[in-house]
């Protein structure tokens, strides 16, 4: 009882700024409610649910995001590990090398976005330029279809890959120095001390990150808005900014909250997921 | 107690504030002919003793920024600007003051303004919302030195078996674009990014190409022999003609193409006319002339109309004091002190000005650019369409989809919006 | 089964800070050897030079006979057990304990069966599913030990492994581990804190202080002979009673007290008649009895307090007129207010001397 009273702040508080939004975007989700007339007069039930999954461009937006999603948390996962076990080992400069990367971090992502449309500009870049030093062709980095993804999952990837770093390191300088030291004596090889001990060892962070990184990426939009908005065709067209489109440019927010309810569930369905195949694990 | 002092503090400067300090705040998008206003706040201070609180944003922020204040009984702005973008979106919301009992009291001049100007930021089915502030017509960037070098008028002649001179037309322009793309030059270069870069600069060819968006009873008119060829030559102007990459170009990135010299020609909004001639952004300061997009035949233009509006929302805190700004601010004299700076005009006795010819030549070809443009679409949805037209072509482009098929698309959506908006039947 | 050999070993560590300095120390093969130190003084550093978990910064390490130095942990074939056990938390005892012979790609029967072995040798049979967080300290000890035991190595190294058990577990781990040691025959170096450990388990006791050997000998010989006051204040529990003195040709004097030299003892110190010295008197030479020793002298000790453990009975008590304090073991029966003067028989044959400036031990007859 005496607990209840001291947390019902926080509590509160939880409930005003996390709660109450969603909702609100869920009561939204079953009403005809748009911008132009904003109001609860029409209540149309899972009209804008079945809309939403009937619309191909919606489920083409979810399908890209998914793919876009697996491709920049494996990568940057992949990556952030073999740069955060380097960083581990490092002594000296430790805390330049953590600046050096937190840059990226720290950067708002439509700065991010501008500074490498600058950079991708395909005449005009130092991106081609360097490459024409070597000898490439000027790469068609956005315009083009094949291409664009793969550049902006480049791009999220030197944007975010601090993030995996940063929490895989803490998580790392965290394990027993101990077993490693065991594991010696008993003849481990660095490789089969990694897989057999480092790698069990960092599961339940190793789970953490991968899921964080997972949400947050499927609400990628600030690079989308900046750098392609989901162009050329429909190559770069992430759910997220299709969502902000039928909120701000269709003015349709019944519509859009129905979107998002739908990927709230997805990415629910996947943390929950997740979360057990992680436990299986350990 | 406290609570109610507070409040009564309040009531008490709320009151009393028009009393001694009226101040107009406004929403204005950071572009040069917001810079030209400010300037000359000053002399509506002293002309009126109203204060302006001008806040400038970018054009990306404007729309989330004023809706929440337009929705509201009462928001924060005095007066606002409106692209023609908006305005039916406003105006079917019912956000927008009716200005026409204003204009009447105060004998308020309408007639100078340009027709096509009071169609696009002003009258709404009869019913004046908006004064017209700038236009953003579209024209055609073309360098002027090529085009005068001997050596390629002659090889041009022999090429095409007529003068190469400033195109008459648009079937001249485009063979233009073919005959200059040699020697580590791009014929044109094209603003191929999603959704308004493309839908916009798409526009002229349509126009240029004798097609309209849609008949009298808005029902779309896109998937025409007119429609079909622009969308064939923007995706071969893009894919052949264009450097690497514009299909992915913003209009900033575009220009800077145009301004490193590294292109013939680039169909734009016409504020560029005066950057191309600002040395530090510019490589090719003078051999950059303006011209209204060619049409099917000499005379007739293919240039997209665009512009902004004033207007006082209903929600406007103090819409008399707006009122006084707004007649202040497109007041003859002020209209011609933002042109002289180098704005761009919407009344026809400011481009007809002599001071204003004088010191911009171009003047004539702008007036001239507005004169035949035409218009986009301007009905609830019009961001929508946009949102549409920018997908839809960007496939097309990118060689996803055949121009019919797109165009089709285009067409089938948008009579849906059209119906949705009691537009079309 | 090797040998053991460190020749002039030295550690010192990039800032300059030197943790072990010219060790050289034969370790026989099958032998029970305890290095011995307060924290800091290197044995822990020299044990893991042994296991290859340190680098050697000079000197020479032989493991049977071969140069070691440069070879890596896992070809020494030694087995370490930690201080902390330093498990394998996500893995099961079974796992824990074949861990180092799967590496070796041992054939699964050998290994299954090793472990089954060691598991029941240890009594951790039932424990093979858990995991270390399932365990109690001494389960975990016992699984530590098994994976080291396990791998049949050339000979273990010890690091302070009873240290994180309570006193009772502690006890029997100690006979537990003298037993095993007996049955395998297989060299041990164990590193600890503890005298008690070392006094009871070592066949040999090696005593560092800041980075060097102090002294290398059999338990009893280094308590009979401590080589200087350390190790006297070192060993046993309460340690000798150290205490400031002047030593003349055929007497001691402890301020008020005089202890008359034996004659046995007159010519071995007759060269250092004269100076001070520090005076060793261990708690146990101390008799109620006169007739206790056969070389005998009277001391009166004032109580300050005793400590009633059971066995015995601690007297903490001072000298007449001074206030150096002394530990004297009396029986489980003696009692003794505080002010209350009491007179021992000090068995003088046991006299310890030192020199005040070096702390070494004076020389002395091995044998009285």
């Amino acid at each position: 009882m005496f607990g209840w009273l001291i947390s019902s702040p926080s509590l509160g508080l939880l409930f005003l700024v996390i709660l109450f939004p969603v909702f609100w975007a869920l009561f939204t989700s079953v009403h005809d409610y748009t911008l132009i007339a904003p109001n609860f007069d029409t209540f149309n039930g899972l009209d804008n649910y079945m809309k939403a999954a009937g619309d191909p461009e919606f489920r083409h937006t979810l399908r890209l995001t998914a793919f876009f999603v697996a491709a920049v948390v494996i990568l940057e996962f992949a990556l952030g590990f073999l740069i955060a076990l380097m960083l581990h080992t490092v002594e000296r400069f430790k805390s330049v090398y953590y600046a050096i990367l937190l840059c990226p971090l720290l950067m708002n992502p439509v700065i991010v976005g501008l500074i490498w449309r600058m950079f991708l500009h395909p005449s005009l870049g130092i991106v081609n330029y360097l490459l024409s030093l070597v000898g490439i062709e000027p790469v068609n980095w956005l315009g083009s279809t094949k291409v664009a993804l793969w550049t902006l999952v480049m791009v999220d990837i030197w944007h975010q890959v601090s993030f995996m770093i940063v929490l895989l390191l803490a998580g790392l300088s965290a394990l027993p120095r101990e077993p490693y030291e065991a594991a010696r004596v008993d003849g481990a090889s660095i490789f089969r001390s990694f897989w057999h001990i480092t790698l069990p060892l960092m599961w339940p962070v190793i789970a953490v990150t991968l899921l964080i990184r997972l949400i947050f990426a499927v609400k990628t939009y600030d690079l989308i808005y900046i750098m392609t908005r989901g162009g050329p065709g429909v190559a770069t067209d992430l759910v997220s900014y299709f969502i902000y489109r039928t909120a701000f440019v269709s003015l349709n927010i019944g519509e859009a909250s129905a979107m998002s309810a739908i990927l709230l569930a997805v990415i629910l369905g996947l943390t929950a997921w997740l979360h057990r195949y992680m436990r299986s694990l350990t | 107690m406290l609570k109610k002092w507070m409040l009564a503090a309040t009531l008490v400067t709320g009151l009393s504030g028009p009393a001694f300090a009226e101040t107009v705040n406004l929403l204005m998008e950071g572009v040069p002919d917001t810079e030209y206003v400010k300037t000359l706040l000053p002399e509506f201070k002293q002309a009126t003793g109203i204060d302006v609180n001008l806040e400038v944003v970018n054009y990306a922020e404007m729309h989330t920024k004023l809706v929440p204040q337009l929705v509201a009984p009462t928001g924060s702005y005095s007066a606002i600007v409106v692209d023609f973008y908006w305005v039916g979106e406003f105006t079917k919301a019912g956000w927008l003051q009716p200005l026409d009992e204003r204009i009447k009291a105060d004998n308020f001049d309408t007639s100078v303004y340009v027709p096509k100007m009071i169609d696009l930021v002003g009258r709404v089915d009869g019913t004046t919302y908006m004064l017209p502030f700038y236009n953003y017509a579209m024209g055609l960037l073309y360098r002027k030195d090529l085009l005068a070098d001997e050596k390629n008028k002659a090889d041009f002649k022999a090429k095409y078996g007529f003068d190469l001179d400033v195109p008459k037309t648009w079937d001249e322009y485009l063979k233009q674009v073919e005959f200059f793309t040699k020697d580590g030059i791009n014929g044109v270069v094209n603003q191929g990014l999603r959704p308004d870069p493309i839908a916009m600069e798409w526009s002229n060819y349509l126009f240029a190409n004798g097609g309209e968006y849609h008949d009298d009873n808005w029902k779309p008119t896109l998937n025409t022999e007119a429609g079909v060829k622009a969308v064939e030559q923007y995706a071969t102007n893009v894919n052949k003609f264009g450097p690497v990459g514009s299909a992915s170009f913003s209009f900033d990135e575009a220009f800077n193409v145009m301004a490193q010299g590294k292109a013939y020609s680039y169909i734009t909004y016409n504020f560029f006319r005066a950057g191309i001639d600002d040395a530090s952004k510019s490589a090719v300061v003078g051999k950059v002339e303006i011209m209204p997009v060619p049409g099917t035949e000499a005379g007739k233009g293919g240039s997209l109309n665009g512009a902004w509006g004033w207007a006082i929302p209903k929600s406007s805190p103090n819409p008399d004091a707006a009122w006084t700004f707004l007649k202040w601010v497109e007041s003859p004299e002020i209209a011609k002190k933002r042109a002289l700076q180098g704005g761009s005009p919407t009344r026809s006795d400011v481009f007809d000005d002599p001071d204003v010819n004088a010191k911009y030549p171009y003047a004539k070809a702008l007036k001239e650019m507005l004169l035949t443009s035409h218009n986009f679409p301007v009905f609830t949805y019009t961001p929508q369409l946009v949102e549409v037209l920018g997908r839809e072509l960007s496939l097309a482009v990118a060689g996803e989809k055949k121009a019919p098929d797109a165009l089709a698309a285009i067409e089938a959506e948008m009579s849906e919006l059209a119906k949705k908006d009691g537009k079309l039947k | 089964m090797a040998s053991i050999s460190l020749s002039n070993i030295h550690k010192l560590y990039p800032n300059g800070y030197a943790a072990v300095r010219d060790v050289s120390l034969d370790i026989r093969d099958g032998e029970f050897m305890i290095l011995l130190g307060p924290s800091g003084c290197g044995k822990s550093t020299t044990l893991r030079m042994i296991a290859g978990l340190e680098t050697i910064s000079a000197g020479d390490l032989h493991i049977g006979g071969a140069r070691v130095n440069d070879v890596d942990p896992a070809d020494r074939d030694v087995a370490i057990v930690f201080q902390n056990y330093a498990l394998y938390p996500h893995m099961t005892v079974a796992d824990n304990l074949s861990f180092g012979l799967r590496l070796r790609n041992v054939e699964r029967r050998i290994i299954e069966g090793r472990v089954a072995t060691i598991a029941g040798m240890l009594g951790i049979g039932d424990l093979l599913a858990r995991k270390p967080a399932q365990l109690s300290g001494g389960q975990r000890q016992r699984v530590a030990l098994g994976r080291a035991l396990v791998r049949e190595p050339k000979a273990f190294l010890l690091d302070e492994p009873l240290s994180n058990l309570d006193a009772k577990l502690r006890a029997s781990m100690r006979t537990e581990l003298i037993k095993l040691h007996r049955t395998l025959g297989t060299t041990i170096v164990h590193v600890t804190h503890d005298q008690v450990e070392a006094m009871t388990m070592g066949e040999r006791i090696c005593i560092m202080k800041d980075g060097v050997i102090v002294q290398v000998g059999a338990p009893m010989e280094v308590y009979r002979n401590p080589v200087n006051t350390f190790v006297a204040g070192f060993l046993a529990s309460p340690p000798m009673n150290l205490l400031h003195g002047m030593l003349d040709s055929d007497r001691i004097s402890i301020g008020d007290v005089v202890l008359p030299l034996p004659q046995s003892l007159r010519r071995a110190f007759a060269s250092h008649a004269g100076r001070k010295v520090i005076v060793g008197l261990r708690p146990e030479d101390f008799h109620l009895k006169a007739d206790a020793a056969p070389v005998a002298a009277p001391i009166e000790v004032v109580s300050v307090t005793t400590e009633v453990l059971g066995p015995e009975v601690i007297l903490v008590g001072t000298l007449k007129n001074s206030s150096a304090e002394l530990h004297i073991r009396c029986p489980r029966d003696f009692r003794s207010e505080p002010g209350a003067m009491t007179v021992f028989n000090y068995d003088l044959s046991q006299l310890q001397l030192f020199d005040i400036e070096t702390t070494t031990a004076l020389m002395r007859p091995v044998k009285i």
